[in-house]
């Protein structure tokens, strides 16, 4: 008995002193209140020249598994941007517009598209760049050992099937015309040909790569930016130079740019307050509203453009989604503010199948929304009718929503919860890590309702229609259309689509697919996520860009010498890499 | 000799029976490896062909026999086996190799990557044990000597705020006071000169031993207590030493004996990395590095953290039975394994 009272004592001792440590670290972290430092301010007015120097400072949580632009990462395609240049490239509104090659042709019938190079590109190890290098990069990229993940987005290019699975020894599709001058031929027409054209695996690589894919090549193309060996440290850094021979003269302006990876939310805010990082990315959710609260800040703290798309997945083939009125009751009854509302620096409700700012989205076409009337009439249509008054009838059986444990789903689970429950569906939440929701949500007949999201692999709506609501996206495991959705004559608009190159026509044709889903609700579209990107003002010629975060070539700083500001052991960490040892920097005005 | 053998022979048997359990939990495991490289954007060909690529689409049988037939071998079954063999990277031990493949997201050799994140993890868990011993003996050498006193009710207490203390909460409060406010220290990383890598060790080696030093506190403390009442103790005073001479010369020494223990243990596990600590301070080791590879399900990466975690457990296990004999004579003679 001693001993319970004991032990009983230790534990209740043990609960008050972790309170107290909780209450301790609370106070001593309360500097998270404190007024944000002040920006940095630009040195000169805005009308000042560009003036080249300086290293850009980025920071991360996550890391860059791969440089080499076949591996098509989504995190590395933003360093991909700087080492690779493309034969076309994306502006700031998504719209394809040349680059390495000057200009193009295409056929009447939309077969093939001829791409004339400029002359006298040098890759970063000096080579010229001509079309044969187009080729034997395209080749490489699609090569049946080459781990590409993005290689069936190729598949229209003449030869690609032989080419990939039965060990034909060239791609035909990819025809050198001369030496400044390729030639690509497709099996049928393709509006997003040349969009495609874009992304990382179609840009050339340096004769260093040869024809086949390895994993210890030193990334190495025609971007505006290099790598250099010892550049990269896996999980640490990454840091490019300019590449001096880049084909646009007087460009890049900046000497480097640098990446630490695997850092924290909170030390990342810190050293960007610090003066340490130049441009902050990822934030806490309060740390963001503070950033975009503050008038100091507000100027330079912008939204990315919106290019996720998030919403509740409904696996048709599973019951009650099997039902379409179950499913439009669910699109009528989300209450899509409270998602808003409860990360409000960077969701905004959103009610379309695709994000606002890729090309293709039509505001026009009607979206879903919130309207319990309707909903209950719904449920009704579906043999589901609920009494909100007695709280009688509805779906009897409860539905397993499975979400990724610790994410953003996990809290609008609890929303949705409510939100159905007013219309008589009810819900068990099943939270479960990311490889295990990937591989239960996305395998036939296993989840019936979970909460999904898309990002665009590319500026085009139809990226959107085609991964989550096509009747091809459908496998038994690892399908991307994870509503399990068929309707044929969303298939066959699609398809349309896809070969229609009249854009009004196209347009309408994409508008029509959203109706089918805005009816059919194979989701109910609820949000989408912007990333809230802030900069030090000293940080010029800083423009977002949809697909690439932002357009670095044309940045410019226009910063001062920095003075250290040190604390007692100042003397100590003094060095030529002020980031390194982790001390504010101020700058004096020159 | 005979006893060390045998021990050793366990050990081997425990780490097969680990890597064998680890290689069917995390194939049995939801979630597909080649999906997880490729990305939630990939298509079905395209995550086939990596499955492929990565030799996922064998039979589990299979791989299991290439992955234990590749982990320990000659030279010249390397050249069978490894397919590139102008990159395989393997551990030379004299004549035998430890190959444990290529990270599936990293697409480097495991080797490589552990040779990389093992001595920073080495040095951190030194550090770190260094805190907790040089502190935790003290206090709680203190605490014994002051048994009662306010001093030991504030030590006890302290150890107790340090015990409860969340790791994340300790490390987020240090970098906010020593590197944010004062700015005395690195917020994170690991530097380029040694001066740097010593300034960033600071922060993480006292996050992870303030814990360890509270435990430690307690832990001496109570040995300390019951020692110092043994009639070896009081004859000391008796015959005239001081009482820190009686402390520090003769009951320190038998109150290290499960202190010894523990520390053996705890380096072992250190190995494994922190992984809290080393996330929150963006510090390259095994902890960080292991966690990763299991939410990526990076098979050969999660095998290679896991091998290395549980060689170093064994081994420290190993060598705190041996430091106990040799710390203890009673435990010897009871033995029988008396040395000459």
């Amino acid at each position: 008995m001693r001993w319970i009272r004991g032990k009983a004592k230790l534990f209740y001792a043990r609960i008050a002193c972790s309170g107290l440590a909780m209450a301790l670290m609370a106070s001593a972290t309360a500097g998270c209140r404190e007024p944000l430092a002040a920006p940095i301010p630009s040195a000169q007015s805005d009308e000042a020249s560009p003036r080249r120097g300086g290293t850009l400072h980025l920071a991360s949580f996550g890391d860059v598994r791969g440089l080499d632009s076949v591996t098509g990462e989504a995190l590395a395609s933003q360093m991909g941007e700087l080492i690779y240049a493309g034969l076309v490239d994306l502006d700031a509104k998504a719209n394809v517009i040349p680059d390495l090659a000057t200009h193009w042709e295409r056929t009447s019938d939309g077969l093939t598209y001829t791409f004339f190079l400029r002359s006298n590109v040098r890759f970063h190890d000096g080579e010229e760049l001509t079309a044969d290098d187009v080729k034997r990069s395209m080749e490489r990229a699609l090569h049946p050992t080459t781990p590409n993940a993005l290689g069936s987005f190729y598949e229209n290019l003449a030869g690609f099937d032989e080419y990939t699975t039965k060990n034909a020894p060239e791609l035909p599709g990819v025809e050198v015309v001369g030496r400044y001058a390729v030639a690509f031929h497709l099996k049928k027409p393709d509006a997003t040909f040349l969009t495609l054209m874009a992304l990382m695996p179609a840009r050339p690589v340096c004769k260093s790569a040869g024809h086949r894919y390895v994993d210890t090549w030193s990334p190495c193309g025609a971007g505006p930016f290099k790598l250099l060996p010892g550049g990269w440290e896996h999980g640490r850094s990454l840091t490019l130079v300019r590449h001096e021979g880049y084909f646009r003269p007087g460009l890049p302006y900046l000497d480097a740019v640098n990446v630490t990876y695997g850092m924290n939310l909170v030390t990342q805010r810190f050293k960007f307050e610090a003066g340490v990082l130049d441009v902050l990315r990822e934030t806490l959710q309060a740390d963001a509203l503070r950033f975009q609260n503050d008038p100091r800040w507000k100027p330079y703290a912008t939204l990315e453009p919106s290019i996720q798309s998030f919403g509740e997945n409904m696996n048709t083939e599973m019951p009650p989604f099997d039902n379409v009125e179950v499913r439009r009751a669910v699109a009528c009854a989300i209450d899509r503010e409270q998602y808003h509302l409860l990360r409000a620096s960077n969701v905004s409700a959103h009610t379309h199948a695709v994000p606002a700012d890729v090309p293709g989205y039509n505001p026009n076409v009607p979206g879903q929304k919130l309207d319990l009337a309707e909903a209950l009439e719904h449920m009704r249509k579906a043999g589901f009718p609920y009494d909100p008054a007695t709280g009688r009838g509805g779906y009897e059986p409860h539905i397993e929503y499975v979400v990724q444990r610790q994410s953003f789903g996990e809290y609008t689970a609890q929303v949705l919860k409510q939100s159905l429950a007013k219309i008589g569906i009810r819900i068990d939440i099943r939270a479960v890590n990311f490889p295990t929701y990937l591989a239960l949500t996305h395998r036939r007949h296993r989840v019936a309702f979970s909460p999904q999201g898309w990002s665009q692999d590319y500026p085009d709506a139809i990226d959107f229609y085609d991964s989550l609501f096509a009747s091809k996206s459908i496998n038994d495991e690892d399908s991307s259309n994870s509503a399990f959705y068929k309707n044929p004559t969303l298939d066959d608009v699609l398809e349309q689509a896809h070969h229609e190159l009249d854009p009004a026509a196209r347009q309408a044709l994409l508008d029509r697919a959203e109706s089918i889903v805005q009816g059919d609700a194979p989701w109910a579209f609820t949000h989408s996520y912007r990333f809230v990107n802030v900069r030090q003002p000293y940080v010029r010629n800083y423009r977002l860009h949809p697909s690439w975060t932002f357009e670095v070539r044309e940045m410019w700083f226009d910063r001062i010498k920095d003075v250290m500001v040190t604390g007692a052991l100042g003397p100590l960490l003094r060095s030529r890499t002020p980031e390194r040892a982790g001390m504010a920097t101020r700058r004096s005005l020159r | 000799m005979k006893r060390l053998a045998e021990r050793l022979v366990w050990a081997v048997l425990v780490l097969w029976a680990v890597i064998t359990l680890t290689f069917v939990i995390n194939n049995v495991l939801p979630g597909d490896p080649a999906r997880m490289v490729a990305g939630p954007a990939a298509r079905p060909a395209d995550i086939e062909r990596i499955r492929q690529q990565l030799g996922l689409d064998r039979p589990l049988l299979a791989q299991y026999a290439r992955f234990m037939s590749r982990l320990v071998h000659t030279p010249r079954a390397a050249a069978d086996d490894v397919p590139d063999k102008e990159h395989a990277s393997c551990a030379a031990w004299g004549q035998l190799h430890i190959d444990l493949g290529k990270s599936y997201q990293q697409r480097r050799p495991v080797t490589t990557i552990l040779a990389e994140k093992l001595p920073r993890t080495a040095m951190l868990a030194m550090a770190a044990l260094l805190v907790q011993l040089v502190l935790g003996v003290l206090m709680g050498i203190l605490a014994a000597m002051k048994r009662g006193t306010r001093a030991d009710l504030g030590i006890v207490g302290v150890s107790l705020l340090g015990v409860s203390m969340p790791t994340f909460m300790l490390g987020i409060g240090l970098q906010y006071v020593f590197a944010h406010r004062l700015k005395w220290l690195p917020l994170d990383g690991f530097g380029k000169t040694p001066r740097e890598n010593l300034l960033s060790l600071v922060l993480p080696a006292l996050t992870l031993g303030i814990f360890g030093a509270a435990y430690y506190t307690r832990l001496v403390r109570d040995e300390m207590i019951g020692l110092l009442q043994q009639d070896y103790i009081r004859t000391a005073l008796a015959k005239g030493a001081s009482r820190y001479r009686a402390v520090l010369v003769h009951a320190l020494r038998n109150a290290l004996v499960p202190i010894v223990t523990v520390v053996a243990l705890d380096l072992g596990a250190l190995v494994g990395g922190a992984v809290v600590t080393e996330t929150l301070f963006r510090w390259p080791g095994i902890g960080a590095l292991s966690v990763n590879a299991l939410l990526d399900r990076d098979g050969p990466v999660i095998l290679g953290t896991v091998l290395l975690t549980s060689t170093a457990i064994v081994l420290s296990n190993v060598v705190a039975d041996f430091l106990y004999v040799l710390l203890d004579p009673r435990i010897r003679a009871s033995s029988g394994d008396t040395p000459r």
